[in-house]
C-alpha cells in the first residue's frame, strides 16, 4: 500500500470509507490510484498541485462568498485524489435517478394540472397549495414536452453501510456542474499516467448535451433555435459556471437588460436591433424573473417575460415553479410520488425525515434537537440549518422558537454520518473527509446522466457541511468500467 | 452582437485609456516641475490646479483636499476611490466591464486587465512619490500592452471597432483639454508676469505638452527645433498622421464607425457617423487661421462638447437599442469627460447574491 496510505485512519466503526474496506483492505476499484500514488513521494504530489493550482487560477476558476467585502473571489478548493465509483453502483445511481426525475416531473405536471395526487390523498394539498414556491399562475400552462425540471442536480450521499441515499432534489438552478468538468481537465493535466490505467467514462459532452436538450424544448421548430442563457450577473456567485457554460455551449449570455418582450416574444438586443429568443436557460430564481409578476423590484428579470412565456413563444429551463417539488417537506413525499406515478419501489431511498408540521413529529424533534439536523424548508446552500451535535444551547432555543412560530417551514433528519474518502490536508497527509454526489440529470426528449458528477468534499476537519459557500471543495468522480 | 457586450467593451477601452491620459499628465507634469524650479518658484501650485482643470472636476477635489500640492493631486488622481477618475477607479472599472464579458474576449486580453488592477493595488503613494517615472511607465506600457494585445489575440470584427471608437474618441477629447487648459494657464500667467512669456519656462512648458502626448520626437522631426506654440498647435490638433493629434484620432474613430454601419464618405447611415464625418471633414480643411479667428478656447470647448455628442450618438444607436431609463444621475457624475452613461449600471448587487442550490 501506499506510504500515503498506510497512515490513514478509516474509522470504518463510525462512517463508511470509501476507500478502505471494514477489514483494512483497499476495496478492489482503488487498487491502481493506491499503486500509483505509492510511487508519489511528496515534492511528486507537491508538484502536481501545483499544475492543478495554476490550471485553475488561467482559467478563473473562482466564486463569490457573499457577506465579506465587495464579494472577495476565491479559488474552489479542490482535493487531488479522485473519487472512484465502480460502474455497476453508478447503474444503480443512474436507474434510480431516471426513475425519481421521470415522477417528479409526473408529480409537477399533476399539481399544476388536475392534481389527482391530491384529491387521492397522497399528500396534504395545504402542503402544496401553501407552499411559497407553488405558482398558481401556471396552473393549466404546459410547458413543452410536459417537462419542467430539464436540468436537475440532486445531492446524493452514503450511509454507515454504504448505501446511496438521496439528500435533496436541487429542481431549481442546480450549479456546480462546471466544476465537474474543470476538475476533470485539471486531473488529466497532473494524472495523465494514471488516467491511462483506468477506463474512466468521459463527461467532456456535458455541454453539447445540455445544449441538445435545451434545443429540443424549443417551442418553435420552423428555425434553428435561439438559446440563451440568463444570469442575474457578474456579482453572482455563480457567475463564472454561467459564463462558462454559454461559452462551452456557444450561446449568448445574457443579463435581464439584454432581453426585452415585444408583443409577447422575447428578444436580445443587439448592435443590429432585436433578435428573436427560443430558450432560456435561466439561472435566475423564479421570484426575479419578471417585475411585472413577482417581485417588482427587481432588476433582475424582463418585463412581460412571465406572459411571452405562458403564450409558449419562449421555454424556460427550468420551468417556473419547480421549487414546490424541491421543497424538503415535499421530499419526504417523493418515495410516495414514485409509487403512486410509476408504480414502482423507490431504487435510491431518501433520508428519514421528520416533519414539524406534523404534531407527532413536531415532539420528537423539539425533544431531539442535539442530535437533529433541522432544515429550513425552502433554503439552500448550506444556509438555514442547524447541525444538532455541533450547536450551542442558544442555538438550539433559538431554532426551537423559530419552528414552533412557523412549522411548515421546518423538517428534521438524523445527522447523517456522510461517507468519507481520504483527501489531502496540506499535501503531506491524509485524512477522512466528508463527501457527497451531485450527478446532473437533463431531460429533454430523454434523460441524460453525464456519468459521475461533482463530488464536493468537506475540507474542513470533521465538518458535515460540503456547500462551497461554506468551506467546502471538491474531487474529480470517476466512474470505471471494471 | 449583444447591446450590452458593445457596451462594455466600449467602456472597458475607454476607461483603460483615460488611466494611460491621467498617468502621461501627472508623469509630464512631474518632470516640468523638475525643471522650473532652476527658473521660478518651487512647488507652484498652478502647475497641480491646471491637472485637475484637465479633469474638470474641481469642486469635488476642493471637497476632498485643501490645497493643491503634489501630494494632493497625486492622491486624487492616482489613489483616490472617491473620484471616478482616478487611475485605480479607471482601471478598475475597465476590469469590471472586462468581467462582464469575459466570455467574449480574450483570456490574454483578460489577464492583462486584471494584472494591471491587481499591481495597483499593490502599489502605494510613497513609491509613487520616491519613483514617479517608473509608476507611470508601468501604466503607459501597461495600456500599450493591451492594446498590443487585443490588436493580435481579438477578432477585428464589430467588437474591435467598438474598442477603437471608444478609444479615440477619449484620446481626442484628453488632448484637446490638455491642450486648452495648458494655453489658459500660459495665457494667464503672461498677464500676470508679462517678462517671462516669451522666456524659457513658456518654451519648457509647450514642451511639457508635446511630451504628455509623446509627441516631442515626433514634432520634432516635422518641425525641427521651431518650438513655438503656433507650430505645436497645429501639430497636435491638425496632424493626420501622428496618433496622438486630434485629428488623427478623430479619423481613426471615424473608421471604425463607418466599418461597423457600413457608411462611406458618401453616404451616412446614422447620426453618430454624421456628426464624426463632420468633424472630421472640418478638421481637414481647417488652418490655424481658423481656429484663431475663432479663438482657441472656444475652438477647443467646441469640439468637445461635438466629441461628447458622438458619444451620445453611439450609445443611442447601438447600445441603448429600446432601453428607457439608462442614465442615472450618479452614471452621469462618474463621468464629467463626456455625459454619456458609462459603465455598468450600478444597481442592485444584492440582488445578484441570489442563494445557490
Amino acid at each position: 500500500m501506499s506510504r500515503f496510505f498506510e497512515r490513514y485512519e478509516a474509522d470504518p466503526s463510525h462512517f463508511f470509507d470509501e476507500v478502505i474496506a471494514p477489514d483494512g483492505i483497499p476495496r478492489s476499484h482503488y487498487d491502481k490510484l493506491l499503486h500509483r500514488f505509492g510511487q508519489f513521494s511528496i515534492d511528486d504530489v507537491k508538484a502536481r498541485r501545483e499544475v492543478v493550482n495554476i490550471f485553475f487560477r488561467n482559467q478563473g476558476i473562482t466564486f463569490t462568498v457573499y457577506g465579506e467585502e465587495e464579494g472577495v473571489e476565491r479559488i474552489f478548493p479542490f482535493d487531488l485524489i479522485p473519487r472512484v465509483v465502480p460502474a455497476h453502483e453508478w447503474q444503480t445511481i443512474e436507474k434510480g435517478l431516471v426513475q425519481r426525475i421521470t415522477a417528479i416531473n409526473e408529480f409537477l405536471y399533476d399539481i399544476y394540472h388536475t392534481q389527482k395526487i391530491l384529491k387521492d390523498k397522497i399528500i396534504p394539498p395545504e402542503l402544496i397549495l401553501g407552499s411559497q414556491h407553488f405558482r398558481r399562475e401556471f396552473v393549466g400552462v404546459t410547458p413543452p414536452l410536459g417537462i419542467y425540471i430539464h436540468v436537475t442536480g440532486s445531492d446524493i450521499i452514503r450511509d454507515k453501510e454504504g448505501n446511496y441515499l438521496v439528500l435533496e432534489d436541487n429542481l431549481r438552478t442546480p450549479s456546480g456542474v462546471s466544476y465537474m468538468l474543470q476538475n476533470r481537465q485539471a486531473m488529466k493535466r497532473a494524472f495523465p499516467v494514471l488516467f491511462d490505467k483506468y477506463k474512466i467514462r468521459p463527461i467532456e459532452n456535458y455541454p453539447q448535451e445540455l445544449l441538445r436538450t435545451l434545443q429540443e424544448i424549443s417551442p418553435n421548430s420552423r428555425r434553428e433555435p435561439n438559446v440563451v442563457v440568463l444570469t442575474p450577473g457578474i456579482y453572482n456567485s455563480a457567475y463564472f459556471e454561467h459564463s462558462f457554460l454559454a461559452r462551452q455551449m456557444g450561446v449568448e449570455l445574457t443579463e435581464g437588460k439584454d432581453l426585452v418582450v415585444n408583443d409577447n416574444k422575447v428578444y436580445t438586443r443587439t448592435t443590429r436591433g432585436l433578435e428573436r429568443v427560443d430558450v432560456i436557460y435561466r439561472r435566475v430564481d423564479d421570484a426575479f424573473l419578471d417585475p411585472l409578476v413577482f417581485r417588482p423590484d427587481s432588476k433582475l428579470g424582463v418585463a412581460g417575460l412571465v406572459n411571452a412565456y405562458r403564450k409558449g413563444n419562449v421555454t424556460l429551463a427550468n420551468a417556473i415553479g419547480t421549487g414546490v417539488a424541491d421543497d424538503k417537506v415535499i421530499y419526504s413525499f417523493v418515495p410516495a410520488i414514485i409509487k403512486y406515478y410509476l408504480g414502482e419501489d423507490p431504487i435510491l431511498q431518501n433520508v428519514p425525515t421528520w416533519l414539524a408540521s406534523n404534531p407527532s413529529d413536531l415532539k420528537y424533534i423539539l425533544e431531539n434537537l442535539g442530535s437533529l439536523v433541522v432544515k429550513a424548508a425552502n433554503e439552500s446552500g448550506g444556509y438555514g440549518m442547524l447541525i444538532g451535535p455541533e450547536s450551542t444551547i442558544e442555538q438550539q432555543e433559538s431554532f426551537a422558537e423559530m419552528i414552533v412560530a412557523n412549522p411548515r417551514n421546518y423538517i428534521a433528519q438524523p445527522t447523517i454520518s456522510l461517507s468519507r474518502h481520504p483527501s489531502f490536508y496540506n499535501d503531506t497527509e491524509l485524512y477522512g473527509c466528508h463527501i457527497d454526489l451531485r450527478p446532473y440529470v437533463l431531460y429533454g426528449k430523454t434523460v441524460t446522466i453525464v456519468p459521475g458528477g461533482l463530488t464536493r468534499v468537506a475540507l474542513k476537519r470533521g465538518s458535515l457541511v460540503v456547500n462551497s459557500s461554506q468551506g467546502g471543495g471538491s474531487k474529480d468522480t470517476w466512474v470505471v468500467d471494471e | 452582437m449583444l447591446s450590452r457586450v458593445a457596451e462594455s467593451l466600449f467602456w472597458m477601452s475607454r476607461y483603460f485609456e483615460r488611466a494611460e491620459n491621467t498617468a502621461r499628465f501627472l508623469d509630464v507634469n512631474f518632470n516640468l516641475l523638475l525643471d522650473l524650479n532652476k527658473i521660478t518658484h518651487i512647488e507652484n501650485p498652478n502647475y497641480w490646479v491646471a491637472l485637475i482643470l484637465v479633469t474638470s472636476d474641481r469642486e469635488r477635489f476642493n471637497n476632498l483636499y485643501s490645497e493643491y500640492s503634489a501630494q494632493s493631486v497625486t492622491d486624487y488622481l492616482v489613489f483616490n476611490k472617491n473620484n471616478p477618475n482616478s487611475i485605480i477607479s479607471c482601471i478598475g472599472l475597465a476590469r469590471e466591464n472586462a468581467r462582464s464579458i469575459i466570455e467574449s474576449i480574450s483570456s490574454e486580453m483578460w489577464e492583462q486587465v486584471n494584472n494591471l488592477y491587481h499591481y495597483l493595488q499593490n502599489i502605494t503613494p510613497q513609491f509613487v512619490h520616491n519613483d514617479p517615472y517608473s509608476f507611470y511607465k508601468e501604466i503607459k506600457n501597461a495600456s500599450h500592452l493591451f492594446q498590443g494585445i487585443t490588436d493580435n489575440t481579438f477578432s477585428h470584427n464589430e467588437g474591435w471597432d467598438f474598442i477603437q471608437i471608444a478609444k479615440y474618441l477619449e484620446r481626442s477629447d484628453n488632448i484637446a483639454r490638455l491642450i486648452d487648459v495648458k494655453y489658459h494657464m500660459l495665457l494667464s500667467e503672461a498677464q500676470s508676469q508679462p517678462e517671462i512669456v516669451e522666456g524659457s519656462e513658456d518654451i519648457i512648458q509647450w514642451m511639457a505638452v508635446l511630451k504628455s502626448c509623446s509627441a516631442l520626437e515626433a514634432f520634432r522631426k516635422v518641425y525641427l527645433s521651431k518650438i513655438d506654440p503656433d507650430n505645436i498647435l497645429r501639430f497636435l490638433i491638425l496632424d493626420r498622421t501622428f496618433p496622438r493629434s486630434i485629428n488623427f484620432s478623430v479619423c481613426a474613430a471615424e473608421d471604425a464607425l463607418w466599418r461597423i454601419s457600413g457608411s462611406s464618405r458618401h453616404r451616412y447611415v446614422n447620426n453618430a457617423d454624421r456628426l464624426i464625418g463632420k468633424i472630421e471633414a472640418e478638421l481637414s480643411y481647417t488652418a490655424m487661421e481658423d481656429i484663431y479667428a475663432k479663438g482657441l478656447h472656444t475652438y477647443l470647448e467646441d469640439l468637445e462638447q461635438r466629441l461628447v455628442k458622438v458619444g451620445e450618438q453611439v450609445h443611442l444607436t447601438y447600445f441603448a437599442y429600446h432601453t428607457p431609463d439608462i442614465e442615472s444621475s450618479d452614471i452621469a457624475e462618474a463621468l464629467p469627460f463626456t455625459g454619456v452613461a458609462g459603465g455598468r449600471a450600478n444597481w442592485s448587487q444584492a440582488q445578484q447574491h441570489q442563494q445557490q442550490q
